[in-house]
């Protein structure tokens, strides 16, 4: 990194060429300092509070009685864990979430295989419409759900009545809908890091013979691990994520656990009480996987949000 | 330096010798001479990448592009033909099944969705709220940006709990705040604290707000990690360079730093504006089917339409006036992002 790195204020305090006394990394600080102390103060705790009061109330009124979270408590007034047992049995959540892993799983699983070796190619073989297929790939990205959802809807009936296999109503369905809309953002994360990864391991597999599907399993692969992780993981949080397409293409037993919980929000006014306390308890089940794969890659994961820009 | 193609190749052979063993020597010269005939002209080596010039036509593995590439076809592109078709057609539930053979009608659908359907208004409400929500977005991050781009104890915490709200399923967003908004919920018992009657906020002219306001908590973190991901390109110098002129902070913020985040800033918008106007989950969840009139949005209405009223072909016709409106904004973005960085990989979007 050389000098470069020596100031920047990401680089660990060891890499300065000539170790930083305290006096000298205030100044430095100092120098850095965007904002003024008591205005930084300020900005923290407001936006601090505006992030994290809805999600400690996800936690507070999951641990509530349904009846003060319907009351408009915010504190739980009595410490139960019962919406955690109960929640099982007032909705399918079970089941939802065992299609959500098995879809949402699969997806992440073979998208991150695809992109990878699309990646590859587009990355280092020319062939004519290569521009193309790049720029296809960032476009495709934004077209809304709402223009797919029907002619998807329509080819997969048509495929049900001409070539007899079913596949509205199924996971598989879902399946390869999800993986064909995660394939564009994810090959795109993967060309970006496979264009960081140098070439001379591969050059010298090369010259010894090694066919590309070879280099790209014994050397892609096992270097561009953290690419893969991160494309894996936003096809995941696609499938995990959607209410679209799954709420259109399920019936109760494909159900994800999306939709599961969206009905369940759904049914709760107008009726008898309304189980707000386990409705928290269902909505914090099904953030937990999310914000937990999010703690654990979080350093790859932010630079693949900044890459292409996709939730 | 004016590089040759012929130079650049035999520079390039020179490092992949250097890495290569000793013994694969020999090889390497009969690889390049049956596999890659000398480039006719430079120019076919315009666009290519690195690598590629060392590999004949032959063996580019092609092949793999296949499987991603024909799920594209399937699942993306001949759905966006279909949609089109389907927009000119009289479709409903009775003749979904044979649909190939439904009345053709021209673009009736269209002059329909333009002149009796609420397309212009759900329109409106759309451009309308996403514009708010990345207005008022963008403050917000920037501010965020610059409080935790410096070191202070407990920084690495506070920028994974900034991004909390975003990384939640939209679903559970949606779910959540539905729950808060109720009229008896805890929103208005806070609003009650200092006096204020909420009244109601999943129904009627205020759900609008509600929708802004929700929108606008879960995507600011977004404006704030494309800021701080463009803060930490500013070179130490620049840092240096102000200090020493003495200039405040408000005069360094808005004539020193403020001009580097202008690529990063202007991306950020652009991705910001064509979430909201593309989230159908979060007014779908936050006030069901069928949507207030203030917040019954394109995806909505569009969905509505469709597996509601059933009335396709008129669905199709309004996703693809959807399609149109988000062009221009995504027509910028694809300009923005460099698509082939070539020599120095590695870096992302630029501006």
């Amino acid at each position: 990194m050389g000098p470069v790195s020596a100031s920047s204020t990401i680089a660990p305090l060891g890499v300065k060429p000539h170790r930083a006394s305290a006096k000298e990394g205030a100044r430095q600080a100092q120098i850095h300092r965007l904002l003024p102390k008591p205005l930084l103060i300020v900005i923290l705790t407001a936006l601090l509070v505006f992030a994290m009061v809805p999600v400690l109330y996800i936690f507070f009124a999951s641990i509530n009685s349904d009846l003060a979270v319907a009351r408009g408590a915010f504190w739980p007034t009595e410490l139960t864990f019962e919406n955690y047992s109960k929640i099982w049995t007032t909705v399918d959540l079970g089941t939802g979430l065992v299609n959500s892993v098995l879809v949402a799983g699969g997806v992440a699983l073979v998208c991150a295989a695809l992109s990878v070796s699309t990646a590859y190619v587009l990355v280092r073989y020319a062939f004519r419409g290569r521009l193309l297929v790049l720029r296809g790939l960032l476009a495709l990205q934004s077209i809304p759900g709402t223009l797919l959802l029907l002619p998807v809807f329509v080819l997969f009936s048509t495929a049900a009545s001409t070539l007899g296999v079913q596949i509205i109503g199924t996971r598989w369905g879902l399946f390869l809908t999800y993986l064909t809309f995660a394939l564009p953002f994810s090959t795109w994360v993967m060309v970006t890091y496979l264009r960081g990864l140098p070439r001379e391991l591969e050059e010298a597999a090369r010259l010894d013979g090694a066919s590309p599907f070879k280099i790209l399993t014994r050397i892609i692969v096992p270097l561009s691990w953290p690419g893969i992780v991160v494309s894996g993981i936003f096809a995941f949080l696609l499938g995990w994520n959607d209410v679209l397409f799954a709420s259109v293409m399920t019936r109760p037993e494909s159900r994800t656990v999306a939709v599961a919980l969206q009905i369940f929000g759904a049914t709760q006014e107008g009726g008898a009480v309304p189980v707000y306390g386990q409705m928290m308890a269902a909505a914090l089940v099904c953030a937990v996987p999310v914000v937990v794969l999010y703690l654990i890659f979080q350093r790859y994961l932010v630079g693949g949000l900044t890459a292409g820009g996709v939730k | 330096m004016v590089t040759t193609p012929e130079a650049r190749t035999r520079a390039d052979a020179l490092a992949a010798a250097s890495a290569a063993s000793a013994d694969a020597t020999p090889a390497r010269s009969t690889a390049r001479r049956d596999g890659h005939p000398a480039p006719s002209s430079p120019s076919r080596l315009n666009g290519r990448p690195r690598g590629a010039r060392k590999t004949g036509e032959r063996d580019r593995p092609l092949w793999m592009l296949a499987p991603g590439g024909i799920l594209m076809v399937i699942v993306i592109l001949v759905p966006l033909v279909l949609g089109l078709v389907i927009s000119l057609m009289d479709l409903d539930q009775y003749t979904l099944r044979q649909w190939v053979s439904a009345p053709f009608i021209g673009i009736s659908n269209y002059v329909e969705a333009l002149t009796k359907s609420s397309l212009i208004q759900s329109i409106g409400i759309s451009v309308g709220y996403s514009v708010l929500v990345t207005l008022v977005c963008l403050p917000i991050g920037v501010a965020a940006a610059l409080a935790t781009q410096n070191r202070f104890r407990g920084r690495g915490l506070v920028r994974s709990l900034f991004l909390v709200p975003y990384v939640l399923p939209t679903f559970v967003v949606g779910t959540v705040w539905r729950t808060m908004l109720q009229p008896d919920g805890v929103g208005n018992a806070m609003l009650a604290n200092f006096g204020i009657d909420g009244g109601l906020w999943l129904n009627g002219p205020q759900s609008y707000w509600a929708l802004v306001f929700v929108q606008i908590w879960a995507s600011w973190p977004f404006i704030y990690l494309l800021v701080l991901s463009g803060l930490q390109s500013v070179d130490a110098e620049v840092h240096e360079a102000s200090a020493l002129d003495g200039a405040g902070w408000w005069t360094k913020l808005r004539y020193v730093i403020l001009p580097y985040l202008k690529g990063p800033i202007t991306l950020a918008l652009i991705i910001s504006f064509l979430h909201s106007v593309n989230n159908f989950t979060l007014p779908f969840v936050l006030f069901g089917i069928p949507a207030p009139a203030d917040v019954n949005v394109l995806p909505v209405l569009t969905y509505i339409t469709g597996f509601q009223n059933f009335r396709f072909g008129l669905s199709a016709a309004m996703a693809v006036v959807s399609l149109i409106l988000i062009a221009i904004p995504l027509f910028i973005y694809l300009r923005a992002v460099k698509l082939d960085t070539g020599e120095d990989g590695g870096s992302r979007v630029r501006k």
